[in-house]
């Protein structure tokens, strides 16, 4: 992109950050329509369909508590879904125990209800992200739809960068198997 | 652990240039004489390229949640514009730069409503009629997207004396209702389901159950604790979920 043509949209989203911090709510509008469908996608790979509204409300929430901190030291955009993935990370944290004692079996669940005969529709790629066990899944999203490296995922989520390769690993293996025939 | 296996599972760390240069010299070798090693790492290739793709394409929410963030915004700043000089545990961001804090009585009893609309957006979701399955967001704009129902800005602004444990078991009766509804559903169609999904369908719900009355009986101990009542209010929504779920499956079989 050229810098006449980058110039003034970051300009305007640069404007918006200030304007937003300064308690201009309609700009905090503009950065959350210009924003949403990113984080709102993290929110929905990482946590599932289920929490990803109330999840994405949150980050945005936080985001407004916080934008004070915002130094201009990245772009808006990065800061923006770094703290929307610690947000996600907290979630997940705080359902680890029930996640732990459930979600294995219900996804094994998920994997069953494909009739044998109806094994040639198209599952969305996106469906299939969500019925991956936690683990893998966030692992997943993070190295390889978000462009995370696995140093960066350990440190995120406090685990080995060995456990950060075999989940990921795990994970490409139940897509090519969920996605059978890609 | 077989030669073959081996190799398979190094394939990600392959294809993401992770192996030293002989594990990498090897693993090439043994790629040229195993076709099914290389037939995975393409379709491994497949799923990457995919991720990869799906990364770029963003897809925003159904429905709008803006209304939802901006009630919350202003119901902070309300709450800061009335709350006195208290302990610091929580700042808020308002219009003014002065620094607004809550005690942890006014927290706790915040995180008890939000509970409560929780769970009084569980068993709505759930009620016969509703197309999808849970959804928080209401498809009216008007509605709170976050609570499935008109403002909770009053909710927010709830003293902590204002505030009864009973709050949590709000919508019992419709949830029970709505439960015992998939349930009547469930037992009516089982009979197009084979034995194995039925099995996984039940243990599930006996887990879930074992949840449910866990967190019942450490809240009768401890009502107000808030990590308790979410935990609860979310057993309650995955147990509607994978009965809808169950149900949903004995329809896909028609």
């Amino acid at each position: 992109m050229t810098l006449s043509g980058e110039t003034p949209v970051r300009s305007g989203l640069d404007a918006d950050v200030a304007l937003a911090a300064g308690g201009d709510t309609s700009a905090f509008e503009r950065l959350y329509q210009a924003n949403v469908g990113r984080i709102h996608s993290l929110t929905r790979r990482m946590l599932g369909s289920h929490e990803a509204d109330e999840v994405t409300q949150d980050i945005f929430v936080r985001t407004w508590q916080k934008l004070g901190q915002f130094r201009g030291e990245s772009a808006f955009s990065t800061w923006l879904h770094r703290l929307a993935v610690n947000v996600v990370i907290e979630k997940r944290r705080s359902f680890a125990i029930q996640r732990e004692r459930m979600t294995d079996d219900v996804n094994a669940l998920d994997m069953l209800t494909v009739p044998a005969g109806r094994a040639d529709l198209t599952v969305d790629f996106e469906h299939a992200i969500e019925q991956l066990p936690p683990g893998a899944r966030e692992i997943f999203v993070l190295h390889d739809v978000e462009g995370y490296k696995h140093r960066e995922i350990a440190v995120m989520l406090d685990i080995a960068t060995g456990t950060s390769k075999r989940q990921l690993h795990r994970a490409r293996m139940l897509m090519r198997k969920h996605l059978g025939g890609l | 652990m077989t030669m073959h296996e081996e190799w398979t599972d190094r394939l990600s760390e392959y294809l993401d240039g992770e192996l030293s240069a002989d594990e990498q010299r090897a693993l090439e070798s043994h790629l040229r004489t195993c076709a099914p090693c290389a037939a995975v790492l393409n379709d491994l290739k497949r799923v990457v390229a995919r991720a990869q793709a799906a990364g770029t394409a963003a897809r925003p929410p159904q429905a709008d949640l803006w209304a939802g963030i901006a009630e919350r915004i202003d119901a902070s700043r309300t709450w800061a514009a009335g709350a006195g000089p208290v302990d610091n545990v929580t700042s808020f961001r308002g219009r003014a730069p002065r620094r607004i804090a809550f005690t942890l009585a006014q927290l706790a009893a915040a995180a008890i409503v939000i509970a409560a609309v929780s769970g009084g957006v569980a068993w709505q979701v759930a009620q016969p009629g509703r197309p999808e399955g849970l959804h928080y967001n209401s498809p009216e704009p008007s509605a709170n997207p976050r609570s499935g129902r008109d403002t909770s800005s009053a909710d927010l602004q709830v003293r902590p004396d204002d505030v009864h444990i009973e709050t949590v078991g709000l919508a019992d009766a419709q949830y029970d209702a709505a439960v015992a509804d998939l349930e009547k559903a469930l037992k009516t169609g089982r009979g197009k389901l084979d034995s194995s999904t039925i099995a996984v369908v039940e243990h599930n719900l006996e887990i879930i159950d074992q949840a449910i009355n866990q967190a019942r009986e450490a809240l009768v101990g401890d009502p107000a604790n808030t990590y308790l009542n979410s935990h609860l209010v979310e057993a309650r929504r995955r147990k509607l979920d994978l009965l809808r779920r169950a149900t949903a499956l004995t329809t896909d079989m028609d």
